[in-house]
């Protein structure tokens, strides 16, 4: 049975591999959760909390960069904050059996980053009249390249409306939705990549937040679940992001097929066992 | 200082909130490891507890914070240590956007201030009417 130190060192060894396969702490650490005996809806409220030290932590040092785009952030977080309240009272309300199939059937979008990584990104010449309007604009300095990168954002409605989709998902499922969040940035709004993925995690925290808010006094976030899991998820995941560059792309392909095809074929058998 | 001028354009912002984020984060993270320590030192074990008192409850967040410094704490300091730690981690993301709303207020930026404030309304309603 686990104990603090036991979920701690777990969690770190969760975030560690949720850092290296881009899949985020929560996406596996509430299916093990479950599986050591935690009821899935503690699992995701708590899951919920870990977020907001990841992805602040992470998103800092993006932002201070200036990769991280604020004014973009603070225009998708209407739609994120709105779908992951929605989100996190339906998990409140609804039978544990669905969150198992939700979980499994939206972890087949962590795929979803293959299919775009495969594309060169190319920006965005024009830009609609909407995006103007609200000033959805902005430039990077990439190191790889050495050049100034400047993009401006498209599609600002549309995107907003996927950006309520992957709130609603977040709020629901106790995860950031990182790999949705960052598909409807760079194929629908025409962020640039690197823009894409710091803006994500920046927005993430906020939207973990506006779940915590309804789990706050549903009676399922339990201290000595929360305190190890953000201790640990954070702690893995700084050691992973540092770690990163020393694994192949094809190790780290490899590792999150087994572990998404694990976590899938979990979340399945557990709600099949509570039908 | 070419970065300056790089991101969104808000460079004292982005400063702002870059520090904020870290600060929260670390200080979040240094009571939950304080917290679980003095917990062991007082119980001798660090089991995942069921208890009503290992839960938060309250009647909205900002009265939960309030009674959290005035109240008395029957679970004892590990527990209290840890639970200043959550309310640290979920103060960190809501500190940022008042701390956006204030800046593009300052700036005059009616469109951002609406914006924000919108987020900053709907996020504080969620935290308080329970």
């Amino acid at each position: 049975m686990l104990n603090m130190v036991s979920l701690g060192v777990l969690s770190i060894f969760v975030g560690f591999l949720g850092s290296l396969t881009g899949l985020g702490g929560a996406s596996i650490l509430i299916p093990v959760l479950v599986l050591f005996g935690i009821p899935v809806k503690e699992a995701i409220a708590s899951g919920m909390v870990a977020i907001i030290a990841t992805s602040s932590g992470s998103a800092s040092s993006f932002v201070r960069e200036r990769i991280t785009n604020v004014k973009v952030a603070m225009y998708l977080e209407m739609f994120t904050i709105s779908g992951a309240i929605v989100g996190a009272t339906i998990t409140t309300i609804i039978r544990p059996t669905f969150l198992y199939f939700f979980f499994a059937a939206f972890l087949l979008t962590a795929f979803l980053r293959f299919r775009h990584a495969l594309k060169e990104f190319m920006p965005s010449p024009a830009q609609d009249r909407f995006s103007r309007w609200l000033g959805l604009h902005g430039s990077y300095f990439d190191r790889y390249t050495g050049q100034v990168v400047e993009y401006k954002v498209n599609n600002s409605l549309l995107g907003g409306l996927g950006m309520l989709v992957a709130g609603l998902a977040a709020g629901m499922l106790g995860i950031g939705a990182g790999a949705f969040k960052v598909t409807v940035q760079e194929n629908v709004l025409r962020i640039p990549p690197k823009v894409s993925s710091a803006t994500s995690n920046f927005i993430i925290g906020m939207t973990a937040l506006a779940g915590v808010s309804v789990y706050l006094f549903s009676g399922l976030l339990n201290i000595t679940l929360m305190a190890p899991m953000a201790v640990g998820t954070t702690l893995g995941a700084v050691v992973g992001g540092r770690l990163l560059n020393r694994f192949s792309n094809k190790a780290l392909r490899v590792l999150f097929f087994v572990i998404v095809a694990y976590l899938i074929v979990q979340m399945v058998y557990k709600g099949i066992a509570s039908l | 200082m070419k970065n300056e001028k790089l991101g969104s354009g808000e460079s004292g912002l982005e400063t702002a909130i870059s520090y904020m984020l870290i600060v929260g984060v670390i200080t979040s993270l240094l009571l939950e490891i304080a917290g679980i320590i003095l917990l062991y030192r007082s119980y001798g074990n660090l089991a995942i507890s069921q208890d009503a008192r290992v839960f938060i409850r309250g009647r909205d967040f900002f009265t939960f914070i309030y009674q959290q410094f005035t109240g008395s704490h029957p679970a004892g300091p590990g527990i209290l240590l840890m639970t200043a730690g959550i309310i640290a981690l979920i103060l960190t993301p809501y500190l940022r956007v008042v701390a956006s709303a204030i800046y593009f207020g300052v700036e005059k930026n009616v469109k951002y201030l609406v914006i924000t404030l919108f987020v900053l309304i709907v996020v504080t309603l969620s935290l308080t009417l329970h």
